[in-house]
Parts: structure tokens; C-alpha cells; sequence
């Protein structure tokens, strides 16, 4: 098993989610585009690894990203926490009807997911602490997914093949 | 015999598994139940989070802060000449302003030993500088570079050289965070210059203005009108410039603050002498 989890793609996999949450929390005034990019690169990259690397140590890893998301950019603990576990464990129920969908249906709810959770996020960030839901950056990020989704596919099929 | 061990073994990891979910979702549930009573594990977190684990992160995206900071020098160095001229006209309007200023700063000083009034100026805690900013998506925070070990406390004010820029939240030995003006569950006590209408300001949606919650009294503000804090809810010192009212709609005013959230550098820690 940790042999497994020491694999070199998982190794890189966890080195691009460790860097793109670094990012996200580190804002940039004037080059803030790096930001949408990273808070998007790191929700593709979760939603990959829940399908195609699904292993128990994701549910684990999901709630420390989720406290630390949570801790640094709302500076309240929730929204993330439970949006990273409620799709971690909705996969782990579902993963048998899931992964017997064909590579296009996968892509397509793969993005669907990513969608719904900056969705999630932003409803929970304002039923529990007052944060209004700010449409612009919900596009923003609709827009980033869409974009990044196909580049980080085929660099995430390149890890893959490593 | 080798079957049955087999089975063991796997009913045992689903046991496991089913534990070690219950106690995930478990422990998810205690932490966001003491996030919303302010539980100091929760607070602990925030602590360790501030002061270990950001310093990682900051790490980690220096070579990208780096090429950041060099693409902003080379657009300053592009307007180096333009802004020189403005600088220019800035520095002699300041130096008419610098001689009015000093002639009374001496005449206040004399009137105040005249009328023997009690000095109840700010005195500074501490001068510090922005170490990173997490007021990306959500919350408006900064982080700077003084703490407990500066006598930086929860809930003092932050100000710069053009007014108040917020309040100290979650101090940890080295660090502390700023909840800024513009959040919107930052709320402060402020009144108008002009007729001392007293109200309530927070963070508005667009996360630039900030918009007036309570008002003590039916009379209305007028647009233009300067903002200070009041002191009435002992956060904040007195007199302390917040920003400019720019539109009245019904029941509310918005107010542009004077703090360029955009662009701070250093800030200052100041309480009540």
C-alpha cells in the first residue's frame, strides 16, 4: 500500500495540488489570473485523483486541504471541508456505477463536478459566514475551468503513462 | 483455511475503513461546529496554519512572487518619467501643506497648554510590513509581521499613512491577521464630520465600497461627506480618517475608504493611550 501511495505519478500529483494551493492562498494583487488558474488546477487535479486514483489516503488528504482552504481564505472552517469530503465519499459510494461510464461521460462529469463545487463553496462560504456570492468570480472560475480542463487532461495523461 | 484468513483480513479493512470514515466525518463535524463558536482548537489551527504552514506556502511561490515583483518594477520603470512629473507637482503642493501643518501643529500644542486638556492621543504598537495576502475569493485578510512578542493584540487597530485599514485578528507569537475594511463581517463604529451621524459600516459586495448597516439618527449624510471612526464600540481609537461617502441610496450610504487595499506595504499598530 505505500509503495503505492509512493508511486512517482501519485508523488506528482500530490506535488501539483501542494503548489497550486500554495498559490491560491497567496494572492497577487496585480497578476491575480495566477490565482483563478491555480484554485481551478487544484480542484481538476482532486477530481482526477478521485477518479482514476482513488485510494482512502484522498479522503484524508481532502480534509486537511479542505481545514487549510478554509483557514486561509475564509478564515472560518467549512465550505471546503465539506464540499472536498462530500464529493470524496459520494465517489466512494458510487464508484461502481461510475466507473463503468465510458472516458467522454467521465470528462464531462468530471468538469460538472469541479462546477458544482465552486458552486457549493460559494453557497456554504455565504449561508455560514455572510460572504456574498460574487457572480464575477463564479465566472471567472467557470471560465478557467473550461479552458484549463483539456491542457491539464493531456498533461495529467502524460503523468500517467510516466 | 487460506479462504477464510482471506476474509477475515478483508472484513477486518472494511472495518477499519468504516472507522477511519466515521472518525473523518466526525472530527469535520467538531471542527465546524467549533468554528462557529469560536473554539480554541479551532483558534489553534488558525495559529499553527499563520505560523507555520503559510510560511511554507509562501516558499514555495517565491521564484513566482519573484517574477511578479520584477514585472511590476518594469512597468514602474515604463512610467518612470510621467510619474516623475507628477511627483514633482505632488512635492510642491505638500510643501505649502508641510508649512501650514507645522504652523498648527505649534499653535494646537500652545492652546492645548492654555486650556490644560488631557492629551488622548494614539500611541503606536508597533510599524509593520505585509508579509502575504489572502484576500483572494472570500475573506479580505492580510498577514504582517508582528505579533504577541510585538504587544500586538486581538483587535487593535491598523492603520496607514492614509487611514484605517482594519482590525488585528487571530495574533500568533510572529504573525497576526488583518481583517480589512472592505470584508464584509468586519463592522465598524463610524460618524460623518459634518453633522456627526453616527452608523455602522461593513464590507459591501463588490469589495471595494463599504456600506453603512445601522444609522442612530433620521439625519442623512450628503455625499462627500468625510467618515471617521467614532469610538463607540472601544475597537477603534477616535478621529481616525475611513474614507469619503459617495452615494446615498434609501436606507443606506456607501463610502469609498481612503486605504488603497491594493496597495499596502507597511502598516501601523495603534491603540488608545
Amino acid at each position: 500500500m505505500l509503495s503505492k501511495l509512493l508511486s512517482s505519478q501519485i508523488l506528482i500529483y500530490n506535488c501539483i495540488l501542494f503548489f497550486s494551493f500554495s498559490l491560491s492562498v497567496n494572492y497577487f494583487v496585480d497578476f491575480d489570473i495566477l490565482n483563478y488558474i491555480a484554485y481551478v488546477l487544484f480542484h481538476l487535479t482532486l477530481v482526477y485523483l478521485i477518479f482514476y486514483y482513488f485510494n482512502f489516503y484522498l479522503i484524508f488528504l481532502s480534509f486537511l486541504y479542505g481545514i487549510f482552504f478554509d483557514v486561509f481564505l475564509i478564515n472560518n472552517i467549512s465550505p471546503h471541508l465539506i464540499s472536498f469530503l462530500f464529493f470524496v465519499v459520494l465517489f466512494y459510494f458510487t464508484k461502481k456505477y461510475l466507473l463503468n461510464l465510458s472516458s467522454n461521460k467521465v470528462f464531462f462529469l468530471m468538469i460538472v463536478i469541479t462546477l458544482i463545487m465552486f458552486f457549493s463553496e460559494a453557497i456554504f462560504a455565504n449561508l455560514q459566514f455572510n460572504y456574498p456570492i460574487n457572480f464575477e468570480n463564479l465566472f471567472r472560475l467557470f471560465v478557467t475551468t473550461i479552458i484549463l480542463f483539456f491542457p491539464s487532461l493531456l498533461i495529467f495523461s502524460k503523468i500517467d503513462k510516466l | 483455511m487460506a479462504l477464510s484468513f482471506k476474509v477475515k483480513a478483508l472484513s477486518r479493512s472494511k472495518v477499519l475503513k468504516n472507522i477511519f470514515l466515521s472518525s473523518i466525518f466526525l472530527l469535520s463535524f467538531l471542527l465546524i461546529l467549533f468554528s462557529k463558536s469560536d473554539y480554541f482548537i479551532v483558534n489553534k489551527i488558525k495559529t499553527i496554519s499563520n505560523t507555520f504552514f503559510h510560511p511554507i506556502t509562501s516558499f514555495i511561490v517565491a521564484p513566482v512572487k519573484l517574477a511578479n515583483n520584477l514585472q511590476n518594477q518594469f512597468y514602474q520603470f515604463r512610467n518612470l518619467k510621467f510619474e516623475n512629473n507628477i511627483l514633482k507637482e505632488e512635492i510642491m503642493r505638500l510643501k505649502k501643506w508641510q508649512a501650514l501643518a507645522v504652523h498648527n501643529t505649534s499653535e494646537n500644542r500652545v492652546l492645548k497648554r492654555l486650556l490644560n486638556a488631557t492629551d488622548n492621543s494614539i500611541s503606536l504598537v508597533k510599524t509593520a510590513s505585509l508579509v502575504s495576502r489572502n484576500d483572494f475569493m472570500y475573506n479580505k485578510m492580510i498577514n504582517i509581521n508582528a505579533g504577541i512578542k510585538d504587544g500586538v493584540i486581538n483587535n487593535m487597530a491598523v492603520v496607514n499613512h492614509r487611514g484605517l485599514v482594519g482590525r488585528t485578528v487571530d495574533t500568533s507569537i510572529t504573525n497576526s491577521r488583518v481583517l480589512l475594511l472592505t470584508d464584509p463581517n468586519s463592522s465598524i463604529a463610524v460618524k460623518t464630520i459634518s453633522n456627526d451621524n453616527n452608523s455602522l459600516l461593513q464590507g459591501a459586495d463588490d469589495g471595494v465600497h463599504l456600506i453603512s448597516s445601522f444609522s442612530k439618527t433620521e439625519i442623512k449624510p450628503k455625499v462627500g461627506d468625510l467618515v471617521v471612526t467614532s469610538g463607540n464600540a472601544q475597537v477603534f481609537p477616535t478621529n481616525i480618517l475611513v474614507g469619503k461617502i459617495v452615494k446615498l441610496t434609501k436606507n443606506n450610504f456607501y463610502v469609498l475608504p481612503f486605504v488603497d487595499f491594493k496597495n499596502i506595504d507597511y502598516v501601523q499598530v495603534i491603540e488608545t493611550k
